[in-house]
């Protein structure tokens, strides 16, 4: 596996997702022109990165400042596709900056829909 | 000639408390550009940082919706669609304004859905919003039609719009949000 940096634009984050540490950031503003064209080789990544079954802590650090309805949609299919896998050892930080309650909000109903792995609301 | 009328043309618009406003081909450089400079021109004139997000949120689903849906357009799958977006402020609220040409055929289905959303109290919208963004019952659109949706969770008041028939084949749908 892989490696897989994207660096930051304006309308789409940073992404990096790391296999050796299993520390895995998206960060920025998330609103591509195309969102299908662009998260298409991150879902794909994540995807073989959890059919390889790591078996030790997994951490998704989320640290969105903004993103649209369609990325929105994107965002709870990557959430699913960790939650069906149903291991409590990965963890998603939903991490925000401490007086934006919108993005707050936003993972708190992320957060609803998770049964199995853990899903942390964090201020920055 | 209209460089003698471009000024009573600025006029009109600045007492109709228009920050923004842009009509032709929206293309996603657009959506970049003039977002962030809105960003910053709120942040300048010290706009709550809330009230800004919401506006920049509510003019990026304006702006991707005329993308997107524009029957307006040089080719059927052109990065660009033609329309009108228009952002302004009067007595302390901000409205996001977004219009664009849509086939007749298409009118009754969105005027429907649209009649549905704006009846629905804040908790609804958010329940409606999570049952969206879990289906792909909509494949003509490509974000569910949640566009729509998270326009109404983020304004204060519930969206109104219109749809201007222009001849048997196309109207003009018009859109308008309230911070």
């Amino acid at each position: 596996m892989t490696r897989l940096q994207i660096e930051k634009t304006k309308s789409s984050p940073e992404i990096d997702f790391n296999p050796q540490t299993h520390t895995h950031l998206i960060a920025g503003e998330s609103y591509p022109e195309n969102t299908t064209l662009f998260y298409d080789p991150v879902l794909d990544w994540i995807n073989s990165y959890l059919a390889e079954g790591h078996e030790g802590e997994i951490t998704f650090n989320i640290e969105l400042i903004y993103f649209n309805s369609s990325s929105s949609k994107i965002l709870l299919d990557i959430f699913d596709m960790l939650d069906e896998t149903k291991n409590d050892k990965i963890s998603v930080n939903w991490i925000h900056d401490e007086d934006d309650e919108a993005m707050e909000e936003y993972g708190e109903e992320f957060e609803e829909d998770i049964k199995h792995i853990q899903f942390n609301i964090v201020t920055k | 000639m209209l460089n003698q009328s471009l000024y009573s043309y600025k006029d009109a618009l600045d007492k109709e408390g228009i920050i923004f406003t842009f009509c032709g081909p929206i293309s996603h450089d657009i959506v970049e550009g003039v977002g962030i400079t809105l960003k910053s021109q709120m942040q300048e004139s010290d706009v709550q940082r809330t009230t800004a997000m919401k506006v920049f949120a509510i003019f990026i689903e304006q702006v991707q919706n005329v993308i997107n849906y524009s029957q307006e357009r040089n080719d059927f799958d052109s990065d660009m669609g033609m329309g009108i977006i228009v952002v302004g402020e009067r007595e302390g609220k901000y409205f996001i304004v977004g219009g664009n040409k849509m086939q007749n055929s298409k009118v009754a289905i969105l005027e429907s859905n649209l009649a549905d959303l704006v009846a629905m109290n804040k908790d609804e919208l958010k329940a409606f919003y999570k049952q969206k963004r879990h289906h792909n019952e909509n494949d003509e659109s490509k974000g569910a039609g949640l566009g729509f949706i998270e326009m109404a969770r983020k304004a204060s008041e519930p969206l109104t719009y219109s749809f201007e028939k222009i001849d048997n084949e196309s109207s003009f749908f018009c859109i308008e949000a309230h911070i």
